[in-house]
């Protein structure tokens, strides 16, 4: 079931790379916060109840719930418009995106450990892969945190494929989402689009003396 | 034979419930379910008029894309019998042959002389060529996956043992269902009821067809409907007796029907630039299949 849950996973990557409002981009994490809470569900049996309802309750709480409500609110708050802004068109952002998937997946064929299984390899590079893409290619400041946000839902699916073993790198991976959110949590409380007056990620040069 | 007679009587209804389908979503009571047909058989009595600017490609091309259309049906098996043309790597052929009716339509609307058939045409062209990939993709994996080659044999052992070819029938329909939509511009790619500039992909290629060249084919879209409703419910049919694949054939064709119907009515079309990139998708899509296929097998490249 892992199997099919980490599909619908990468098949989420692929309409983040067509959307063209930020909606729809709040939307996606929502989609993969409920995917990630599936499958932590299914695989993390060999953790002690505790550690396993904390990090149910994160996902749940934290990815689907908490972010995009607080990432719904600074748009609201600093006026930021629906649009996303890429550089480049979104045909060829589906283009790169799909040849990410599938470099990702040969290179997990060249690495081939045996330890690690290698549909998790493949979902989590892909995802940190793109984005990465995500937070070069567009223009606003917002979607810098968005991207962020997926490369940290990446990081999570690596440490879910060796979760039984060290419950604490997941803990680990649960810490860096509340990074994310102390950071939006910045954006916010210093206001950085009243203070630049434009969510141009051009305008933060301006920031070097 | 068995498959090419259900094809063409489930071709007769399908049209009308689609339509049915989207009156009663709009609150009206709508057409009864054989009026298409009715309007069908209404143009095959009347006379064609051909321009002085066409030549000869305007007057065979429909009877080209019509011929396309029924061999390709052909080659469509039925749960455990095979279709009339049956051969290793017929899904070639399948695609190949509803190629060969595509371009013939396509050079025939830049016949016409008309601006408004090189737009048509372009434009057909372009979101058929971004669909072929995400068909060519579906049906390797399944023959990678059931090792065989040829329609009867791929669906005849796909049995549905574990989960993940569940997974893999639902998403193999998803894919077959938007391939469809694609082929037979229906919303959200075009819009069969607009003829603005703006706004229609296919209707413009068939615009200056008239009397029973148009008959034709209005019949060939209700038939390309059947075909890729045959070909989903035989991701389904597996090897039951005769008795039960029949209603499920039937079963899965007026569930599709209310299905496009239902797509039809509660989506909006897609800005036109925007419809390459959701084509392209698909395509995607059928490659992420493609690996779970070569995951399930345990054998990578």
């Amino acid at each position: 079931m892992t199997n099919v849950l980490l599909i619908i996973f990468t098949i989420s990557l692929l309409y983040l790379g067509i959307g063209h409002r930020l909606l729809t981009y709040i939307k996606i994490l929502a989609f993969q916060g409920i995917i990630l809470f599936g499958i932590a569900f299914i695989e993390l049996i060999q953790i002690n109840a505790l550690n396993l309802a904390f990090v149910l309750l994160e996902t749940i709480v934290f990815k689907t719930l908490a972010i995009p409500l607080f990432l719904n609110y600074v748009m609201k708050r600093n006026r930021i418009t629906r649009d996303a802004e890429p550089f480049l068109p979104n045909f060829i952002s589906l283009i790169i995106i799909t040849l990410i998937i599938i470099a990702t997946f040969i290179l997990s064929n060249a690495i081939g450990d045996s330890r690690i299984s290698k549909i998790y390899f493949v979902v989590s590079l892909s995802t940190l892969f793109t984005g990465l893409y995500i937070i070069v290619t567009r223009n606003k400041i917002i979607t810098h945190v968005m991207g962020y946000l997926v490369i940290e839902n990446g990081v999570f699916i690596l440490s879910l494929a060796v979760g039984n073993e060290m419950p604490m790198l997941v803990n680990l991976g649960i810490l860096l989402d509340i990074f994310a959110s102390i950071f939006l949590l910045g954006i916010f409380v210093n206001r950085i689009g009243d203070v630049l007056k434009d969510v141009d990620v051009d305008q933060l040069k301006n920031l070097k003396d | 034979m068995i498959s090419f007679i259900l094809i063409i009587l489930a071709s007769i209804f399908f049209s009308g419930i689609i339509i049915r389908t989207k009156s009663i979503t709009s609150g009206r009571k709508g057409p009864g379910i054989f009026q298409p047909i009715k309007d069908i058989i209404r143009l095959l009595r009347k006379g064609s008029v051909y321009s002085k600017t066409s030549s000869i490609i305007f007057q065979i091309a429909p009877s080209i894309y019509f011929a396309s259309i029924v061999m390709a049906i052909m080659v469509i098996p039925f749960g455990q019998y095979k279709g009339i043309i049956s051969f290793e790597g017929d899904f070639v052929f399948f695609a190949s042959v509803l190629g060969t009716g595509k371009f013939f339509s396509i050079i025939s609307a830049l016949d016409t002389g008309s601006s408004f058939g090189g737009m048509g045409a372009s434009r057909e062209a372009l979101f058929s060529m971004f669909a072929e990939p995400a068909f060519f993709i579906l049906m390797g994996s399944f023959s990678l996956l059931t090792g065989h080659t040829s329609f009867q044999q791929i669906f005849a052992s796909l049995h549905f043992g574990s989960y993940i070819s569940y997974i893999l029938g639902a998403l193999a329909t998803f894919v077959l269902v938007m391939i469809t939509v694609v082929e037979n511009s229906r919303m959200p790619i075009d819009d069969p009821n607009t003829h603005l500039e703006l706004t229609m992909v296919h209707e413009v290629m068939i615009l200056d067809n008239s009397g029973f060249d148009l008959g034709m084919i209005s019949y060939a879209t209700n038939l390309k409907f059947a075909m890729y409703g045959a070909l989903i419910a035989n991701l389904f049919m597996g090897s039951f007796p005769l008795y039960l694949s029949m209603p499920i054939f039937f079963g899965i064709q007026i569930i599709f029907a209310i299905a496009v119907g239902f797509l039809e009515s509660f989506t909006a079309r897609f800005r036109m630039n925007h419809n390459a990139q959701y084509i392209l998708a698909l395509s995607s899509v059928s490659l992420l299949i493609f690996l779970g296929v070569l995951l399930v097998l345990g054998q990578f490249s």
